[in-house]
């Protein structure tokens, strides 16, 4: 399946945004998604189905001021 | 000593600290511990999908510091939310260091956007201490948008210039009603005394610490100059005089 993460294409196999996280090596906890700019929240990782040519938009915390 | 109250929290340091720019985590996590401090700083951005480096998390003890998100790299008021509402996800809490940039090479805020996005985000829910110009009409507007604290700049963001206008900001604490932060700007512990001398009610700083030569030590030496300036404002210096005035008797000197 084609996802678009973080404006990447990618070719990956995954039913779920929980399935994608652990694909992709991520820790659920700390990172934050949007599936085509809508948030999912953490609790709707597991339950949030993904399809061909989704935009995923994948963010963590980082240093900063 | 008396507390900080911002929105619901309360604070014994008055210091608020970045996690940007450090040689390494583990100097940071040094500094952070040698600063006194209870807020850290974080900023969001895009994994790395390539190269997933060890995650900053882990050298934040969040029983020790509350993680203050950053909108920082913002130039809208849409992006600034959207920032926001990203960082609520990650559980931290409810709060936010609201950045909204205006220019590139000065990292001025866009006070307008910075406006915009404090009256959405306060009706979210969101405690919003809002970054903004040294300037007490753009102060006064996000204190009135419900900001739970304002945070003129001293100068422009990473710059070590210090507190440029000590008046503009003088003007801007004589009439707040939330708490006045100090945020970028602060070059080294004397700019930190400053800002508490004044009247600040606390100093926000990244850059003054994590490039300093040594940061730990800079770190201590933040967390001392704000302690003597908070107490050197409460106590009340003197005004300045023209001329001389003894301290010792000038009577009885043996001739």
């Amino acid at each position: 399946m084609k996802l678009v993460i973080n404006s990447k294409e990618k070719d990956i196999n995954c039913n779920t945004v929980s399935d994608l996280l652990k694909e992709l090596n991520l820790n659920n906890d700390i990172v934050a998604v949007e599936l085509n700019k809508n948030i999912v929240h953490r609790e709707n990782f597991e339950k949030t189905k993904l399809k061909n040519n989704d935009k995923i938009e994948i963010v963590t915390v980082v240093g900063g001021g | 000593m008396e507390k900080l109250k911002i929105g619901n929290f309360e604070f014994n340091s008055r210091l608020f600290i970045g996690t940007g720019k450090y040689e390494n985590f583990d100097i940071m996590k040094k500094a952070h511990d040698a600063s006194g401090t209870e807020v850290v700083t974080i900023a969001l951005r895009r994994v790395n999908l390539e190269n997933e480096k060890e995650n900053i998390f882990n050298y934040i003890d969040q029983n020790k510091y509350k993680i203050l998100p950053n909108t920082a790299g913002c130039y809208t008021a849409e992006e600034a939310i959207r920032t926001a509402r990203l960082a609520r996800e990650l559980k931290l809490p409810d709060w936010v260091k609201l950045e909204v940039i205006g220019d590139k090479k000065t990292l001025m805020p866009d006070n307008e956007e910075t406006l915009k996005a404090t009256k959405i985000l306060v009706k979210e829910g969101f405690t919003v201490l809002a970054y903004t110009n040294d300037d007490i009409v753009s102060c006064k507007k996000l204190e009135e948008a419900g900001a739970s604290s304002v945070m003129p700049l001293g100068a422009p963001i990473g710059s070590g210039q210090g507190i440029l206008n000590q008046n503009n900001i003088k003007i801007i604490l004589e009439q707040a009603k939330v708490p006045i932060i100090v945020d970028a700007g602060v070059g080294t512990a004397s700019d930190a005394a400053i800002a508490m001398e004044i009247g600040a009610d606390g100093v926000l700083l990244n850059t003054g610490v994590a490039l300093a030569k040594d940061s730990i030590k800079m770190a201590r030496a933040m967390k001392l100059a704000i302690e003597a300036g908070r107490d050197a404002y409460l106590a009340g210096r003197i005004p300045k005089k023209l001329y001389a005035s003894a301290s010792s008797p000038t009577e009885g000197i043996s001739k």
